[in-house]
C-alpha cells in the first residue's frame, strides 16, 4: 500500500463510517461544522501557510460564495450542489482584482489592505439591495426534490449535507496536498522565505500569489456556498463578519500553518473547545481562542499538527521521499 | 409469602422509576448569554424563571412541572442553528421559544420547521420569521412593520397632528429598514412629504453630520429608528445639540424606552415620543402586579423583553394544558402545535390569538398574533418618566404636542 | 454655508480624537515595526478607566488622565517585557497574529468582567453644547480637543528635546545605526511600547465622555486607526495627526454631501488608494 495514500484512504473510510456511529443527529451536525471549518481552514492555509500572505479578509470570499450560491438557487433555480462550485468560482474571479490590488503590498500592509477590502465588500452587501437584499438577507425554505441511485434524497436528514461537507473538506485537503507537491508550491516556499530573493531567481511572484489566492478563494467560496445550503439563511452580518476571518486564521494557525492535516486538527480543536466552553463555563469561547492563539504562537508556532508530526518523525522509521503530511 | 414479597418489590420498582409522563416538560430557549447581547439574554432568563416558578408553585401543568432549558447562542446565526438542533434532538424539548435577534430567530425558525417542533417567537421582530409559511412557528409580539401602528393612529386622529413634512433617520439593519419602510409608506399614503431619508450604519460614533443635513431640510417631524440603545441616545442628543426643533421627536426602537434615555439625556429627553411594541397598559391591575413582583424579585423594572418572555411561558403553559401528551415526542409536539393554533387568551403582554393575515407592507403572516396592531403603543418622556399617551385607552397622562421647543 | 461650517467643525473635532488613537499605534510601529492589533483594546481600557474612576471615586475623567496615563504606561511596558519580547524575533507574521490573539483575549475578558452593557459618562458641565458663531460644539469634545493638543505638544517636545526622545526617533529611523551609536534599543522598545499604550489609554479617557463604552468597542476603533496611520504614514506622528483630521473631515463631509450609508466606505476606499499609490503615506518613514 502506497504510504502516501494510506492516510487519505483511512480518512475516507472513517468519514464514511462516522454517520453509522453517530448517536444522534446533533452529533452529525457538529461533524458537519468541523468539516466546514476544515475546508475554510484549508482555504486560508493555502494563502497564509503556504504563501505566507496573512489575510484578515477571507470572510469576503466566503460571503461572495454564499451570496452567489444563494442567489443562483433562489432567483435562477440552480440547485445548490451546482451552485456551490459556481460560488467558489465567483469568489476566485473576484479574488483576481483583489489580488492585483493587494499583492502590490507586503507584510502587514497587505494584511491591512485585505481588512479594508473585506469591510468594503460587507458595505456593498448591506447597501446594494437590488442584488443582495441588504440587511434582510435570503432564506431557503425548501430544497429541490432529487433522487440518487433510485432513492429520493431526504433533506430533513443530515446525511446529504454530511456527504457534501465531507467531499468539500476532502477537496480542500487534497488541493493543499497537491499544491505542496507542485511547482507552484515550491515557488510559494521561496516567496514565503524571501520574496525578493525569489524574484531575483526569476520567479514571477505576482503570478504565483494571484494563482494561490484564486485557489484559496475558490475553497473559501465553496465553504460559503455550503453555509448557505446547510444553514439556509444568510445576511451580511452572518457571512461577511470579520470574526469569520479571524476564526479561519485561528484554525490554520493552531492546527499547523503550511501542513495538510493542520486545518482538520484545528477545526476539531476549535469546535470541541467552543462547544464545551460554551456549555460548561458560560464564558465566551473567544477568551480561549485568544489565549490559545497566543500560547500556540509562543510555544507551538508550527501548530498542533506540526508539533505532532515533529514528534512522530522521531519515532517512525525514515522513508526516503516521504515528506511531512 | 414469597409471591407477596415479589409483587411488592415489583410494585415498588414500578413506583420508584418515574414514568415519562411524570417528568418535567422541557421548553427550549436559545438566548445570547455571553457576548455583547448578553444583557438581553439575562432579561429573558429572569422573566422565564419567574413565570416557571409561578406555574410550578401552582401545581404545574396537568400535574407536570415545567422546565426551561436556556442555551447560549452568543448572537451568532450559525450557533443559534446549532443550539436549536441540540435542544430539539438531544434535550428533546417539546416546544421552543426565545431567539432575541431576528437573524438568530430565522435560523431557529428554519430548524424548528424542519424538525417539526413548535416555536413560539417572543421578541424577534423581523416580518420574515412569520411570513414564510412556517406552520410550526408562532409569534406573540408585533412585527417590525407593525411597530408604527400607534403612531399612524395618532397622526390620523389627534387634531392637528398630521405632519407637514417628515425626516426619517433609521439604521441600516433589518429592524431599522423594516420600520423605516413601514413608517414612510404610511406617511406617503397620507400625502406627507419625506424631506430626509437617511440610513446610518449601526453603532455610529457621530451623528452630527447627518443631523446637520437633516436640519437643513427643516422637518416638521423628526422620526428616529434605532435597534441599538446607544444609537437611540446619541441620535437624540446630537439632533438636539445641532438644534433641530420639529413639532415632534418620535423614536422607534427599544432604546428610546429605556431608563438611560432619561438619565443620559436629562432635559433633552423631555417630550420625546417612544413608539414601541409594548409599554404596558398601566390601568390593568395584572400588569401592575407583574411590575411590582418583578421589581421586588430582581431589583430592576421590567420592560418589553421581560414581559414578552414572561408571557411566552404562559402562552406555552396554556397550550400544554390543552394538549394530550402521550410521551411520544413527535405526536406530543404536533399536539402542542394544534393547541397553540387554538390559543385564545390574555397575558400580561396583551391578548393572544394566532392567525393568518396580511401585514402593513404586504407580507402574508402565518400564525401571527392577530391582536398585534393593538400592542403598538406611543409613550412620551415627561420629567424623566416614560408614560403611555396613545391610544387614549392606554394613556397614563395627557399628551404634549406640539413640542414647546418647536420652531415657530 | 452653516451646514458646511458645522460639518467641518464636527469633522475636525472628531478627527483630532481619532488622531490621538493613531499616534500611539504609529509610534510603536516606527520603533518596532510591529502593528499592534490590540491597540483598540488599550483604548477601550482607557475608556473604562475613566468610567470606573468616575463611578467609583467621583473622579472627573479629564483629571483621571493623571492616574491612568502612568498606569497604562507601566502596563504597556509589562506587556512588552513579559509577552511580546519573545515573540518579535519570530517575525512580522507571528507578531501580528499574536497581537490579534491578545486583542481577542483582552476584549473578551473585559466582556466577561464588565458585561456587554454599554456605559456612558455624564458630566455635569457637558449637558448643553456651546455655540460659537452658531456652530454647536459639545463641551466634553471641546475639552478633549484642547487636552489632546496639549498631550501632542508635550509628546513633540519629549521626542525632540529629550535624550530619550531622540533615542526613540533614532531607533525609529534606523535601528541598526542606533545600536551602533550606543542606544539601548531593547530599553527603547520597551519604553516606546509603554508610551504607545499610555497614548492609547489617554485617547480612551478623552473619548469616553463623548461616546459610549462597551468592551468590544476596540473593534470599531482599530479599523479607523489603521486608516489614519496609513493615510499619514506608518511611523509618523504628524502623519497620524494629519490622517486623523483628514479622515474626520472626509467622513463628516461625506455623510452630509455624499451618503450617510457609505460614509465608512469612503474612508476605506481612500485607505486603499493611499496604500496603493503612496504606501508611505503623507509623511511616512517608509516600510
Amino acid at each position: 500500500m502506497n504510504r502516501r495514500l494510506a492516510p487519505w484512504l483511512a480518512g475516507a473510510i472513517a468519514l464514511a463510517v462516522l454517520p453509522a456511529l453517530a448517536p444522534n443527529s446533533f452529533f452529525l451536525h457538529v461533524a458537519i461544522l468541523i468539516l466546514m471549518w476544515t475546508l475554510l481552514g484549508a482555504a486560508w492555509n493555502v494563502l497564509g501557510g503556504f504563501a505566507g500572505q496573512v489575510s484578515f479578509g477571507h470572510a469576503a470570499l466566503f460571503g461572495i460564495g454564499a451570496y452567489v450560491t444563494m442567489i443562483l438557487y433562489l432567483k435562477a433555480g440552480l440547485a445548490p450542489w451546482w451552485g456551490i462550485p459556481v460560488g467558489g468560482l465567483a469568489a476566485a474571479l473576484v479574488s483576481l482584482p483583489i489580488g492585483l490590488v493587494c499583492f502590490r503590498l507586503r507584510g502587514p500592509y497587505f494584511s491591512l489592505a485585505t481588512l479594508a477590502v473585506a469591510e468594503i465588500v460587507k458595505l456593498v452587501a448591506l447597501n446594494w439591495e437590488t442584488v443582495t437584499n441588504g440587511p434582510v438577507g435570503f432564506l431557503i425554505t425548501g430544497l429541490p426534490p432529487v433522487s440518487l441511485f433510485g432513492a429520493s434524497v431526504d433533506w430533513e436528514s443530515k446525511l446529504p449535507f454530511y456527504a457534501v461537507a465531507a467531499l468539500l473538506a476532502l477537496a480542500g485537503l487534497a488541493s493543499t496536498a497537491w499544491l505542496r507537491s507542485s511547482r507552484l508550491g515550491a515557488y510559494l516556499v521561496a516567496i514565503r522565505e524571501n520574496e525578493d530573493a525569489a524574484e531575483a531567481v526569476g520567479i514571477d511572484t505576482v503570478r504565483a500569489k494571484v494563482l494561490t489566492l484564486a485557489l484559496s478563494a475558490f475553497l473559501a467560496g465553496m465553504g460559503g456556498g455550503f453555509y448557505a445550503f446547510y444553514f439556509r439563511y444568510i445576511d451580511p452580518d452572518a457571512v461577511l463578519n470579520i470574526s469569520l476571518s479571524m476564526e479561519m486564521v485561528f484554525i490554520a494557525m493552531v492546527g499547523g500553518l503550511g501542513t495538510v492535516g493542520g486545518p482538520l486538527v484545528g477545526a476539531i480543536f476549535l469546535t470541541v473547545v467552543g462547544e464545551s466552553v460554551r456549555e460548561r463555563f458560560q464564558v465566551g469561547h473567544l477568551i480561549f481562542y485568544g489565549l490559545f492563539m497566543m500560547l500556540a504562537i509562543r510555544y507551538m508556532p508550527e501548530g498542533i499538527w506540526g508539533r505532532a508530526q515533529r514528534l512522530a518523525s522521531r519515532f517512525l522509521p525514515k522513508v526516503p521521499g516521504h515528506g511531512a503530511a | 409469602m414469597r409471591t407477596l414479597a415479589a409483587s411488592l418489590l415489583a410494585l415498588l420498582t414500578l413506583l420508584s422509576s418515574t414514568p415519562a409522563l411524570a417528568q418535567p416538560i422541557k421548553i427550549g430557549a436559545p438566548q445570547p448569554m455571553t457576548g455583547p447581547d448578553a444583557p438581553f439574554g439575562d432579561k429573558f432568563k429572569k422573566a422565564y424563571g419567574m413565570a416557571i416558578e409561578e406555574i410550578n408553585a401552582a401545581g404545574g401543568v396537568n400535574g407536570r412541572k415545567l422546565e426551561i432549558v436556556i442555551e447560549d447562542h452568543q448572537a451568532k446565526n450559525a450557533l443559534a442553528a446549532t443550539v436549536a438542533e441540540k435542544l430539539i434532538t438531544q434535550e428533546k424539548v417539546l416546544v421552543m421559544t426565545g431567539g432575541r435577534a431576528s437573524g438568530q430567530a430565522m435560523e431557529i425558525a428554519s430548524v424548528s420547521q424542519r424538525l417539526k417542533t413548535p416555536y413560539l417567537v417572543d421578541h424577534p421582530s423581523a416580518d420574515m420569521v412569520t411570513s414564510k409559511g412556517f406552520e410550526w412557528v408562532f409569534r406573540n409580539n408585533p412585527t417590525g412593520s407593525i411597530y408604527p401602528a400607534a403612531f399612524n393612529d395618532f397622526i390620523a386622529n389627534f387634531p392637528g397632528a398630521m405632519p407637514k413634512s417628515a425626516a426619517v433617520v433609521y439604521d441600516n439593519t433589518l429592524f431599522g429598514k423594516t420600520i423605516g419602510a413601514a413608517v414612510m409608506k404610511q406617511l406617503k399614503a397620507k400625502g406627507v412629504p419625506i424631506v430626509a431619508d437617511e440610513a446610518y450604519p449601526v453603532n455610529t460614533l457621530d451623528f452630527k453630520p447627518i443631523m446637520t443635513k437633516v436640519k437643513g431640510t427643516n422637518p416638521d417631524y423628526l422620526l428616529l429608528v434605532a435597534v441599538s440603545t446607544t444609537d437611540a441616545i446619541l441620535l437624540t442628543r446630537h439632533a438636539k445639540e445641532i438644534g433641530i426643533r420639529p413639532r415632534a421627536y418620535v423614536g422607534f426602537g427599544g432604546g428610546f424606552g429605556v431608563a438611560d434615555m432619561a438619565s443620559q439625556l436629562g432635559p433633552l429627553a423631555q417630550n420625546v415620543f417612544s413608539s414601541a411594541a409594548w409599554s404596558g397598559n398601566p390601568n390593568d391591575p395584572k400588569v401592575k402586579a407583574f411590575y411590582e413582583k418583578f421589581h421586588k424579585q430582581f431589583g430592576i423594572w421590567p420592560h418589553e423583553h421581560e414581559v414578552e418572555g414572561y408571557s411566552a411561558i404562559y402562552i406555552i403553559a396554556d397550550a400544554l394544558k390543552r394538549s394530550k401528551l402521550t410521551g411520544n415526542l413527535d405526536a406530543d409536539r404536533d399536539e402542542i402545535r394544534k393547541a397553540l393554533l387554538a390559543t385564545d387568551m390574555t397575558t400580561v403582554f396583551g391578548k393572544v390569538k394566532f392567525g393568518n393575515w396580511t401585514g402593513p407592507l404586504g407580507d402574508t403572516y402565518t400564525n401571527q398574533n392577530i391582536y398585534s396592531p393593538e400592542h403598538s403603543v406611543m409613550a412620551q418622556w415627561k420629567d424623566g418618566q416614560l408614560l403611555n399617551v396613545w391610544p387614549r385607552s392606554n394613556a397614563e397622562t395627557t399628551l404634549t404636542f406640539p413640542d414647546p421647543l418647536a420652531m415657530k | 454655508m452653516e451646514t458646511f461650517a458645522q460639518s467641518l467643525t464636527s469633522g475636525l473635532l472628531t478627527g483630532a480624537l481619532y488622531a490621538m488613537i493613531g499616534i500611539g499605534l504609529t509610534v510603536v510601529f516606527g520603533v518596532m515595526r510591529i502593528i499592534n492589533l490590540a491597540h483598540g483594546e488599550m483604548v477601550m481600557l482607557g475608556m473604562f478607566g475613566a468610567f470606573w474612576g468616575q463611578a467609583l471615586w467621583k473622579l472627573d475623567p479629564f483629571l483621571s488622565l493623571l492616574l491612568w496615563v502612568p498606569v497604562m504606561f507601566v502596563g504597556g511596558m509589562l506587556v512588552y517585557r513579559l509577552l511580546l519580547r519573545k515573540i518579535i524575533p519570530g517575525g512580522e507574521l507571528n507578531t501580528l497574529l499574536y497581537t490579534a490573539g491578545l486583542s481577542l483575549l483582552i476584549a473578551n475578558l473585559a466582556l466577561f468582567a464588565w458585561t456587554g452593557d454599554y456605559r456612558t459618562i455624564n458630566l455635569s458641565y457637558g449637558q448643553e453644547p456651546v455655540r460659537p458663531f452658531g456652530i454647536s460644539i459639545a463641551v466634553p469634545l471641546a475639552v478633549a480637543f484642547v487636552v489632546a493638543l496639549a498631550i501632542t505638544a508635550s509628546l513633540w517636545l519629549f521626542l525632540s528635546r529629550t535624550d530619550l526622545g531622540r533615542a526613540i526617533r533614532a531607533t525609529s529611523q534606523n535601528g541598526e545605526a542606533a545600536i551602533l551609536m550606543g542606544v539601548d534599543v531593547e530599553r527603547v522598545a520597551m519604553i516606546t511600547f509603554g508610551l504607545g499604550t499610555a497614548l492609547a489609554g489617554a485617547a480612551g479617557v478623552l473619548l469616553a465622555p463623548s461616546l459610549y463604552l462597551y468592551p468590544t468597542v476596540g473593534e470599531l476603533l482599530i479599523v479607523k486607526c489603521f486608516v489614519i496611520v496609513v493615510l499619514g504614514g506608518l511611523g509618523s506622528v504628524p502623519g497620524a495627526i494629519a490622517g486623523g483630521l483628514l479622515l474626520g473631515v472626509v467622513e463628516s463631509l461625506g455623510a452630509v454631501y455624499v451618503s450617510s450609508t457609505y460614509k465608512d466606505g469612503i474612508g476605506f476606499v481612500l485607505f486603499l488608494i493611499v496604500l496603493l499609490y503612496r504606501p508611505s503615506g503623507l509623511f511616512g518613514v517608509g516600510k
